[in-house]
Parts: C-alpha cells; structure tokens; sequence
C-alpha cells in the first residue's frame, strides 16, 4: 500500500512539476483517442440503427406498391402468396406538398389505421400516432423541415398539426426516400436544364394520415396509390421473392423493394461519411503519432537521467519503472474518458443524416468494443513510452544515466559549413535544425500529412459543389457530407497547429542553452526569435510542398480507389490555389512559432549560462 | 643547509664540489639560485670534520677545494641511510601569524584585518613569482614539481588568510 | 599598465544588481566604481554567492544594471537596446565562462569562428582567424576536433580562442580555471600572461588565488561591494628560495 502511495506520488509531482509538458501531452493522446471514438462510434451508426429500427418497427421484408397500373387486387393477391407469414395494408398513398413554417416540400402522404399494425408499425419517437387532423412526419424528414410536434402544417390545402415523429425500416429516412407514389419521384439534384413533368415528386418526405385524412387528400384525377408490407418466411429470400414477383401481373410492373437495398440506401450516406470520417481518423492518428514521439521522446531522454536519480537514491528499476507507467497511465487516462466522452458527443453530429432510425437520434452509442479500443490504444502509447526508457535505465548504469544529462546533438557536417555562409538568423536557424534531425523529421512529417488532408478536402468540396449539381446527392446530403467535410478539417487542423507549438517549444527547451550562447556572443534576440522560427518554418515548407505533392495525389487516389468513385470528375484545384496554400500554411506556422520562439530568444541570458 | 641533504647528493658517486652544486641546481631549479656556492663548502668541511666523510685528492694534485673528490664514510652511509628513513615534515608556524592578530586585537595596537590584508599581499606576491617561476620551467621537470608544491601551499595560506580575515571582519561587526 | 594612459577602457559608477523584493532583497553587486585601463589585467577575487559572476555579466552587456553606469571605451552601454548591446557583445567584449560553454555538435574550429560569423565576417576570413588562432593557442591539430574529444584544458583553450576571435576590447572571464585541474590551470594562466604580454586587456573573476596572483590589479569582493585593492605589478617578493626555506 505504501509502495502504491509512494509510486502515486512521485508521478503526480513529476507531472505537476513540467505542467505544460503534460498537458501537451494530454492534448496529443486526447486528440487521437477522440479521433478513434468518432471513427468507430460512426461505423457503428452505419449499420446497427437499421438493424434495431428494423427490429423495433416490424420491419416488412418486402415493401410492394401499385405503381402506375397494378391494382390493389393485386396487392391482396400477393399476400396471399404461400412464402408471405404476415402483410399489413394495402394502405393508400397520395402525393402532395406540406408547407411548414414557411418551408414547402413534396410528401408522399400514408394513409395508416390508428391501430397497431402487425407489420411495419413505425415507431414514435417524439409525440403520438395519427389521429384525425393529426399527421405524423418521418423523423429525419422533420429535422430537416425543422418541424415539432405541435406545429400547424398544410398538406393540400387542409391544415393539421405535427402529433408525433417517427421512424420505418419500410423506407430510407428522409432524403434517401423511396418512391411508392404511381406519379414517380425525382431524388437528387435537378439540373435547372432539364423539365421534368410538374406532377413528378420532388426529393418527397414522408408523412403518415390516418386513411380517411388521406383519402380527402386524394388527387381528383388518377389512380389511387397503394402500399403494402410483407413479412416473409424467408427474410434472406426477399430478393428472390421480389424478382418472382414484380414482373408480370397482367402486363403490368409492381415495383417493389426488397429489406436488404432499403438498407443499403438508409445507411449510404453514413458510410460516405464514415469513409471520410476514417481516412481523417488515420491522418489525425499520423498527426498525433508524430507530436506524441516528440514528447515523449523529450520526455524519455530526460527520464533516463531521472531513472539514475531513483536508482541512485535506492529504487529498483521496478519501482522506477512503476512511476513511469503510472505517470502515462494517469494522462493515458484522462485521455481516454475525456476522448470517449467528446467522440460520443460529436459523433451525432456526423451521422444525423441517420436520424431517421431508431437509436442513432442523437445517440450514436458507445459501445464495449470501442471503449476497450480506445482505451487499449491509449495505454499502448503509455506503456511503450514507459518501456523505452525504462528499459534503458534499467540496463545502463546509474552512474552514466545520471552523467548522460540531456540527448546530445547531432552533427551534420556539411549543413553548419553551408550555413556559414548565411545570413545570422539563417545560419542559427539550420544549426538549429541540424541539431536534432528526427524532429525536423517529424516537423515535415506532420505538415505533409496536414496539407495532403486539406488538398484531398479542397478537391471533396469542389467535387461536392459538382456533384450538388448533378444528381447524385441532393442538397441535404451534400450538407451533410460538407459537414463532415468540416469537422475532419477543424480536428486537422486543431492538431496540427497543437503539433506546431509542440515542436517548437521542444526545440526551444532544447536549444535554451545553445540561444543563450548565441545571445552572449553577440547574436541579437531578434536573430534567436527568427532562427528558432525559422528552424520550423523551412521544415514546414518542405512538408508542404510534399504534402500536395505526391501526399495530396497518392491520397486522393486511395480515397477514390477504397470508395469505387471516379476521380476524373474531380477538378483538381489550381496551381494558384496550392501555391496560396503552401503561403497560407508557411504563414500560419510562422504565427504559431512566433510566440514561443519569441520567448525563447528573449529569454534572459545569464539565468541559462 | 641541512647537512643530511649534503650527504644524500653524494650518495650516488663521489663528486666534485661543483659536481654537487650542479646536481642540486638541477634539483631546485631557479630556487636553487639562493644557495651560494660558500654555505656549501662550510657544510662540506662540517661532515668532513665529523668523520661523515672523506675527501680525496684528485689525481693530478693540487689544493685547491673545487679539486677535491668528497666520499661518503661508512658512518655517513649509514647516516643518510637514518635520515631517508626518518619521517619528518616542516610544520607551518601559523600559531605566530594566529596570536599576533590576537595581540593585536585585544591590546589595540592594530586592526587584525589590515594585518590580513597586508600578508595577503605578501603572500599574493610570492604566488606570483612562484607561478612565474612554475611556468617558465619544462614540465615534468624536477624544479616544476618542486615549484607546484610552493604554489599549493600558498594557495592553503592564503585560504586560511581568507578565513582568518572573515572572521576577524565577523568580529569586528559583531563586538 | 599605465593607468595614467589615456580614459579606461572599462568604466563602472556606482554599479547596482538587485534581485527579488521586500524580505527577500539581494544585492548582488552594491555600488561598483571600477576602473580597467587598456593592457590591463584586472582580477576580482571573492567567494562564491559575493555577486562576483553577476559583475562580469553587467560589464559585458549579458545583465542590465538595476542602477549605476556602465562604459565600455567611454560609451555607457547600460542603457542602450538590446540590439546594441549585442552588437557591444559581438566586437568589444570576449567571454571565457567556467563551463567553456562550446557547442558540442561544432569542432573546436567551428566554435572559434562563430563568433566571427556572427559579427557578419566573410566566412573565409573568419575560418581563417579561427584557424590562426587555434595554431596560436598549441591547438592547430585539434582544430577539426569535437570538444568531447578534448581535454578540459583544451576546451578552455577553444573557449579563450573563440572569445578572441573578434579582437575585443576585453576579455571577461568567469571562473576560467573553475573545472581544471592543476596542469590545466597552468595552462590557461600560461595562456593569460601571452594574452596580457599582447596587451590584451582582460578582467577576471575567480576564487582561484592562482590566477588572481596574475593579475596587476586584484580586487576583493564582499556581499556585492569590491572591499580592498591590491596592486601585484612591480616588486618580486624578493629571493625566490626564500620561499622554501633553503637559504641561511
């Protein structure tokens, strides 16, 4: 127990004792375990609301319309079919228009009983089922008109008010809606270009009425709609059953809808966002990475020095061992809970295109298996860091553990015979550089990796613009991969500019003593403050140059290859636009190292020497 | 000039008198320059009158004392043989320097600090040519050596002038 | 050596360093009025915590005075910015510290030239000065050597070489026999009589009676005041056997 107390508090001092060392360090780890819990709690969100959506609502395994010229005689022949075990409706469908709050839409209104239906009874996730004057609007639908319940709405021309929201796996939520309206549907973007017929159904939401509601709905001219739910034997047989079945019945098509592509529509735009969401997570994951090994690198170097002091006031190398391990345990902790807590809450964020769905509204749930990820990884990087040096000083002797104060510097020989030749500031700043070439390493590193993310960022949002155009994704769906879009960019870069000053104030740190040589030679605190800038800043503008090129290129090509798209759509962005970025980003690293290498020159000098 | 140091330089072989002077300026280096050449001769004559040892004529005759061979006599052997055996070392006089600063102290006749001061310079000096002499000899030589040992033991004077001077000043301020 | 010749070349009035505030005030250096004429060598002897180091640092330009005045060849320089003052550092003043203060990933050749680089000479000329100086100093063998290759006798040696590199005005050296053994004490005083033979000036700031003993001038420096002179030039202590009691 006493040894317990003694190893907690020689690792809370320690801590406390270089604060801001640990809490960059705390940032680093943070930073990677938030990113890992928004990739996971997103793969999640992609599959498993449907799933339990499925579940909770009946979900029908088939969904068969009339159509244009199917009747519903035929419906009812359907369910009559011996691979059918339950079926709800035929139920009435009408199209129409909802104006809410000053919004219009298209819908498709339902027709429903107030009774509870045996198969897809949607759930009401917010308010009551249809009553008279009562309509009930699809969650995700709702969100996007911004609708409560309780609001007044008109739905051709009569007016009801929002009883209840809900959820149905019979349909893709709202914008991924299906069509069951005989008048036919147009989803995605219109090209302004193009005439459509004026009945057709634009990017409809759907609505549910009771039936009578809904037979007052119903247009003066043309059929009536139907809709039924089928529940099959076998659920894996839908497809089959569907393309027995939606052929000929009198020379006429039944459209139908099969479990398995109303699954695949529902959670398409997750996974596009999860795609994205995953390929940022293993940029940040580099980004992280690269801050984490330069303090903990720092940290090691001055650990093995502090391992001899232990060792030479009497602790075994397990004990010192233990305070190592306890001191990242304690940051790798705090890292976790606070990375799991933010990544739960910004995950909704991300996947609300879902809402649509039982249990993602809001709730992207963490589950066991990302926790224990999240956390295995956390306390990978805590006790590979406590291995390193603890291993080390465990080996070395106490006495040179003790004498090896500080990690000496590299030489490169030919780099301090260039810089003689340059200007003050330029010479100090490549000494700076020279000294310690593995963080320069990590400077390029982190950079290109932060300029390939924006690059491939800068070409997604010019693609997106594109594509809003096109058809393939409405608008909806555009803001919400945007979104995505913007979350990535401001995690990116929230990191990078966290791994700038990081490896500025380890060089600072570092070079204390070699700045104050310089200062007492006769260099100027102005030359100090520009040299340690600058020993970040030349790294910077390699890293950036190499981050668009081949960075950018190799990773939007693994993007395009993993998501099956078509790159040659894309419009690279112009070589104006990459100079102005490599400038931007040169720029902004300058301003992040400015304060600290401020500081590090004018640093008073005697206090050092 | 202690008599037993004589004796020791001849130990090795019989010698000339200028043979031993060379042998003990080689030894002392520039400190050696104090001995005159005639304190040797009256040390010489001493052990010879004591029987410590011999003088022999050299061949080609003559009185003169710079061609006499000296020799040690088996009693001087023996006596030199004592004497690198005895263990013996100066004993620096500081109890003098000590109870004139107190004397000087308790009947008023002066400031124990000036004092301090006064053989701080003295002994600063000394350094001083010490030092030079040190680094005007080759190094490893044997009047190097002899010339480290000086310096040292100045420099423990002087810390002990440094000590003695802030205790006096402690209790000038404190009285 | 004259102290009649001409304005010194190092100048204090009233020389004050506080630190801190209140209880806990220290006077690190107290009301210095120090005169250093050209070729002179200046020691200033005390012990440790006398505020001996925070001097030099006010002479040099590396510490602001909290009061009192500063010239360097008649040019107050404690009230100047800090760009001057380094420029003050760069071509008046020489430092030799305790630790020698090399860098270490920089052969001894590369040392002694930065600071010549620094000041903005060519770089061929400033390899050139570094290389006669280290040829100078016995250390032309050594020149392409990292100072962890060097004995710290050597260093020191690198460390004198590269405060002289851009012909100060004067040499300021902090404890420079500090971390030496006695042969490499000799050394460096070795090094100080030549520089002082040359006519450099230089001030020194040890506890070492050794090379305070060098020195023309020593001063001793007590809770931040210089508190007795001494004048060491002219006059030997007199018969050097004397000083081991062969004579009589």
């Amino acid at each position: 127990m006493g040894r317990i107390l003694l190893v907690g508090r020689l690792a809370l001092r320690d801590l406390r004792r270089r604060r801001t060392e640990a809490a960059l360090l705390l940032i680093a780890i943070l930073a990677a375990t938030t990113t890992l819990t928004l990739g996971l709690v997103v793969r999640d969100a992609a599959s498993d609301p449907y799933e339990s959506t499925r579940a909770a609502t009946r979900g029908p395994d088939v969904v068969a319309s009339t159509g244009d010229f199917a009747q519903p005689a035929d419906l009812e022949k359907l369910a009559t079919d011996p691979g059918v075990t339950e079926h709800s409706g035929p139920y009435p469908v009408i199209p129409g228009e909802l104006e809410a709050s000053g919004r219009r839409s298209d819908v498709q209104v339902e027709g429903r009983d107030a009774t509870v239906a045996a198969v897809d009874q949607p759930v009401v996730t917010q308010g009551n089922w249809v009553s008279d004057d009562g309509v009930v609007l699809e969650a995700a639908f709702a969100q996007f008109l911004d609708a409560h319940v309780g609001d007044p709405v008109t739905l051709g021309g009569r007016s009801f008010t929002v009883v209840g929201l809900a959820v149905t796996a019979a349909m893709p939520p709202y914008p991924g809606t299906s069509c069951i309206v005989s008048v036919g549907c147009a989803n995605g973007a219109v090209p302004d270009d193009r005439d459509l017929p004026p009945e057709l159904l634009h990017n409809p939401g759907l609505v549910w009425l009771t039936q009578a509601d809904a037979r007052s709905l119903a247009p003066a001219r043309g059929p009536m709609s139907y809709v039924m739910k089928l529940k099959l034997a076998d659920p894996d047989g839908a497809e089959a059953f569907v393309d027995a079945n939606s052929g000929d019945h009198g020379g006429t098509m039944m459209p139908m809808q099969n479990w398995q592509s109303i699954l695949a529509d529902a959670t398409e735009l997750a996974r596009d966002s999860q795609i994205l969401l995953l390929i940022g997570a293993w940029l940040l994951g580099l980004l992280a990475v690269a801050s984490l090994s330069v303090l903990v690198g720092g940290r090691m170097a001055d650990q093995t020095r502090r391992v001899g002091l232990l060792k030479a006031v009497g602790g075994t190398p397990g004990l010192v061992a233990a305070v190592l391990l306890a001191e990242y345990l304690l940051v790798a902790g705090v890292a976790v809970a606070a990375g799991l807590a933010i990544g739960a809450l910004a995950a909704p964020l991300l996947t609300e295109s879902s809402a649509g769905l039982v249990g993602s509204a809001g709730t992207a749930s963490l589950t066991w298996s990302t926790v224990a990820l999240v956390t295995a990884v956390a306390l990978g990087v805590a006790v590979a860091a406590t291995a390193v040096p603890a291993v080390r000083g465990a080996r070395s002797s106490t006495v040179s553990a003790l004498a090896d104060a500080a990690r000496p510097p590299h030489r490169t020989g030919w780099l301090i015979a260039v810089s003689a030749r340059l200007p003050v500031p330029l010479l100090l700043a490549l000494r700076v550089a020279a000294r310690r070439p593995r963080r320069v390493v990590l400077g390029v590193v982190s950079i290109a990796v932060t300029l390939s993310g924006i690059y491939v960022l800068l070409v997604l949002d010019s693609v997106l613009g594109d594509l809003a155009g096109t058809g393939a994704y409405t608008e909806p769906q555009v803001a919400v991969l945007r979104h995505v879009l913007g979350v990535w960019t401001v995690i990116l870069l929230c990191l990078a500019a966290v791994n700038a000053i990081v490896l500025t104030w380890a060089t600072v740190l570092d070079n204390r003593h070699a700045s104050a040589l310089a200062r007492a030679l006769g260099a100027t605190p102005q030359d100090v403050t520009v040299a340690l800038a600058t020993a970040q800043v030349l790294p910077a503008l390699l890293g950036a140059v190499l981050g668009i090129f081949p960075g950018g290129f190799l990773l939007f090509a693994a993007i395009i290859t993993i998501t099956g798209g078509d790159g040659d759509k894309a419009t690279l962005p112009g070589l104006w636009q990459l100079a102005a970025l490599v400038l931007a980003t040169v720029l902004a690293v300058a301003a992040l190292t400015a304060v600290p290498a401020h500081l590090g020159g004018r640093r008073p000098v005697t206090a050092t020497l | 000039m202690q008599q037993e140091i004589v004796l020791a330089m001849l130990a090795k072989e019989p010698s000339y008198g200028y043979q031993l002077r060379a042998r003990l300026r080689d030894a002392l280096g520039p400190l050696g320059d104090a001995l005159n050449a005639g304190q040797i001769y009256v040390t010489l004559t001493r052990l010879e009158k004591a029987g410590l040892l011999a003088v022999e004529r050299s061949a080609d005759g003559g009185d003169r004392s710079d061609r006499k061979v000296y020799v040690l006599t088996p009693d001087g052997q023996q006596r030199v043989a004592e004497w690198i055996a005895e263990v013996n070392w100066p004993k620096p006089d500081l109890a003098e320097f000590h109870l004139k600063l107190i004397a000087a102290s308790s009947a008023g006749l002066a400031d124990p600090v000036t004092i301090v001061d006064i053989q701080r310079r003295e002994l600063l000096r000394r350094l001083r040519d010490a030092q030079r002499a040190a680094m005007a000899e080759p190094r490893h030589s044997n009047a190097a050596l002899l010339l480290e040992g000086v310096v040292l033991r100045l420099q423990a004077d002087l810390r002990w002038l440094e000590a003695c001077e802030k205790n006096w000043t402690h209790r000038r301020s404190g009285s | 050596m004259n102290k009649a010749a001409g304005t010194p070349v190092l100048r204090t009035r009233g020389l004050r360093k506080e630190y801190g505030k209140g209880e806990g005030l220290v006077r690190a250096v107290d009301g210095v009025d120090l005169d250093v004429s050209a070729g002179e060598t200046v020691a200033i002897m005390g012990p440790s915590g006398c505020g001996k180091s925070t001097l030099l640092h006010l002479l040099g330009g590396l510490d602001r005075p909290s009061g009192g005045e500063v010239f360097i060849n008649s040019r107050r320089i404690d009230n100047i910015s800090e760009k001057a003052l380094a420029r003050i550092r760069r071509t008046d003043v020489g430092y030799v510290f305790q630790s020698f203060h090399l860098m270490e990933e920089l052969t001894a050749v590369e040392n002694v030239e930065l600071s010549a680089l620094l000041a903005g000479r060519p770089p061929r000329a400033a390899r050139r000065r570094a290389e006669e100086l280290l040829d100078q100093l016995g250390l032309a063998g050594r020149a392409r050597f990292l100072p962890s290759a060097l004995s710290g006798g050597q260093r020191q040696r690198v460390a004198v070489a590269r405060a002289l590199s851009n012909e100060p005005l004067v040499v300021l050296a902090d404890e420079p026999t500090g971390n030496l053994d006695s042969a490499a004490t000799l050394d460096v005083l070795q090094l100080f009589e030549e520089l002082h033979g040359y006519g450099q000036t230089l001030v020194i700031v040890t506890h070492d009676a050794r090379i305070a003993a060098t020195a023309d001038r020593l001063f001793s420096m007590r809770d931040g005041a210089l508190v007795d002179e001494t004048r060491l030039t002219g006059g030997t202590a007199g018969n050097l056997g004397a000083l081991i009691g062969l004579e009589g």
